[in-house]
């Protein structure tokens, strides 16, 4: 198992504290495309943000690829996150002052890697995306498709165990969205595992699982 | 670190107009600093020049009137200080007082040539007298001791007697001119603002004038002295060894009269040493300013960057390394303008100097490699407290916010 939840609960406080995931169990095994889907305040939001290290929960186990997750330091998140998770959001979240060399090899430079070496495995994703002719254009001079392809490159930089799209068609025409998608898939053809969040039915038929959440907790029969 | 020092150039262009206005209130902050502390060395340099022959160590003594009765002496006793006193200050006084000269002036004598005469008489004076005056030698040398020594009739003139007397201060050295109804020989022309009194050896005065032992003045040359204190003493020493000799009280303020240079050197300096502390702390409340201004705009800056923060925490930035980066970034613009200032303000006292000139209240206004380092190190400090706060604002973005939507 690559991802595996056991009994997680989380609750926001405040004055009518929300319970917002109920006793989440969830496995996911190497090598699946999987898509997470529901409704807006169903909880799928939270529960990536715990997937992504991003967040934590009240009670329960989390394991990423054998590791527990669970009450990290700011530091040590920091480091799992980058080590074992590619992010791909919705709005791309390239840093735009940035070319698209520098923002795949960003990840790597908090890992310490040198400029040159970063450079090349930041080159290699591109060329891996098809992307290498644009490799200096700063991500305003890109069209979404490609911002996104320069995303998914960053996400593979570090050599994840899983990538985690947030919505990552949700910027996108259809078009383009087929071609993203289109890459997912090659991926997970490579052996990478990847788990997509979206409310996007479309998406989540290109996917092969699709776990679906309303009110905090994981409907029937789709784990 | 050179990666850093790009991340930093990367975001400083990214936003070059906050960046330039923010560096301008640095570069000015510091700009003034330089400005003051130029000016408080120019003072200073002009202070340290006007005692550049050490003359910072001499105490000078007058014959007075003694103000009190003493030892059967009714008081208004006129004390004149003798050639004796000299080897008894010096005799007396030994640990204090390194050496003791005297000079002797004769106002009344002409110094004539076939071709015109002055009227303004000579000084006698021991060789040390060439160095304390301040005088700058154009023709010639200085009298030294073997002229002392000898007795030699040898003057040194000053270049408007020279030119007077020969035509020409060039043509003076090795002339002879008359004085006293002798023949003396000239042997150096030397060129001062203030004094234009021409200079016999002591002992030849001396020796032209009989049994004369009276002194105009006492040069005491101190040594051995550290602070304000020790001058005084040494000072009280000499004056109670004159009292023995002369008799009159010790205590009596108008009998001999003292100028004390060294204790009013000490005190200089420390007055020198509180303005330059004074420019610090002018300067570096005016740099203060600068400070707010870049704290601010790094407050703006990580206010405007929080997604951008949010990223980079997301990808993997650990709090220290985005800790850093602020603190870095906040160093870089007051380093950078910093030294803008810097330079600017050098560029000013560059012209100050040539335009002003050397005078006795300004001299070389200019900073030096200290100071630079000093300033290199305010500049740091000063970064680094702009950033702080900023920075530990910035360490507390989370990095869900990089999902965000903007």
């Amino acid at each position: 198992m690559i991802i595996s939840l056991r009994d997680i609960n989380k609750t926001y406080p405040g004055i009518v504290p929300l319970h917002v995931l109920k006793d989440i169990n969830l496995e996911i095994r190497r090598g699946e495309l999987v898509s997470i889907m529901g409704a807006s305040g169903s909880g799928k939001s939270t529960l990536l943000n715990i997937l992504g290290i991003l967040d934590n929960y009240d009670s329960g186990e989390y394991h990423l690829d054998g590791v527990l997750i669970k009450d990290l330091s700011e530091n040590r998140a920091a480091e799992l996150r980058n080590r074992m998770i590619g992010f791909v959001f919705q709005s791309f979240n390239l840093i735009n002052y940035k070319n698209a060399l520098e923002n795949v090899a960003l990840p790597l430079f908090y890992q310490g890697v040198s400029r040159r070496k970063r450079n090349a495995l930041a080159m290699e994703q591109l060329e891996r995306m098809g992307l290498a002719d644009r490799a200096h254009h700063l991500p305003g001079e890109l069209s979404g498709g490609q911002k996104q392809r320069v995303a998914i490159a960053r996400a593979l930089v570090t050599n994840p165990s899983i990538i985690l799209a947030d919505e990552p068609t949700g910027a996108l025409d259809s078009k383009t969205s087929k071609e993203v998608m289109e890459t997912f898939r090659n991926l997970n053809d490579e052996g990478m595992t990847i788990v997509i969040v979206t409310h996007d039915p479309g998406v989540g038929a290109a996917t092969n699982r699709i776990i679906r959440i309303s009110d905090g907790q994981i409907g029937d029969g789709n784990v | 670190m050179f990666d850093i020092i790009h991340e930093i150039g990367q975001t400083l262009r990214n936003n070059r107009l906050r960046t330039m206005l923010t560096g301008l209130a640095v570069a000015w902050g510091i700009f003034i600093l330089i400005m003051l502390l130029g000016a408080a060395r120019g003072v200073v340099n002009a202070f340290q020049y006007n005692f550049r022959n050490d003359d910072s160590n001499v105490l000078q003594v007058w014959g007075g009137r003694t103000s009190k009765p003493y030892k059967g002496y009714k008081d208004g006793r006129w004390v004149g200080l003798k050639d004796g006193d000299i080897e008894t200050i010096e005799h007396n006084n030994s640990a204090t007082v390194s050496q003791v000269t005297a000079y002797a002036s004769v106002d009344t004598a002409k110094i004539a040539t076939e071709r015109d005469y002055v009227a303004g008489g000579f000084e006698a004076v021991f060789p040390d007298a060439f160095d304390a005056n301040n005088h700058e030698l154009l023709y010639g040398r200085r009298l030294n001791q073997q002229d002392m020594k000898q007795a030699r009739r040898v003057m040194v003139i000053c270049d408007r007697d020279a030119r007077l007397l020969f035509g020409d201060a060039s043509k003076a050295v090795g002339g002879t001119v008359r004085s006293l109804g002798l023949a003396w020989t000239v042997v150096g022309v030397y060129t001062n603002r203030w004094r234009t009194q021409a200079m016999v050896p002591y002992t030849t005065y001396k020796s032209v004038t009989g049994n004369n032992d009276d002194v105009y003045t006492l040069r005491v040359h101190l040594q051995g002295l550290k602070t304000e204190q020790d001058g005084e003493e040494a000072e009280q020493a000499v004056r109670a060894t004159l009292a023995t000799a002369h008799e009159f009280a010790p205590d009596d303020p108008n009998a001999v009269w003292t100028w004390n240079r060294f204790t009013g050197y000490i005190k200089q300096t420390a007055a020198m040493g509180y303005l330059e502390l004074a420019v610090w702390v002018i300067g570096i409340f005016t740099l203060l300013s600068g400070i707010v201004g870049v704290s601010n705009i790094m407050f703006v800056s990580v206010r405007e960057r929080t997604h951008e923060i949010g990223i980079r925490r997301a990808i993997g930035a650990k709090p220290r390394n985005i800790l850093v980066q602020i603190l870095m970034e906040s160093v870089a613009i007051t380093g950078l303008f910093g030294y803008i200032g810097v330079f600017m303000g050098m560029i000013v006292l560059e012209v100050l100097k040539r335009g002003i000139g050397d005078n006795d209240a300004l001299r070389n206004p200019t900073v030096d490699l200290n100071i630079a380092i000093n300033v290199t190190i305010a500049l740091i400090v000063a970064g680094c407290l702009a950033g702080l706060f900023p920075a530990l604002k910035a360490i507390k973005v989370k990095p869900v916010e990089a999902l965000r939507d903007e």
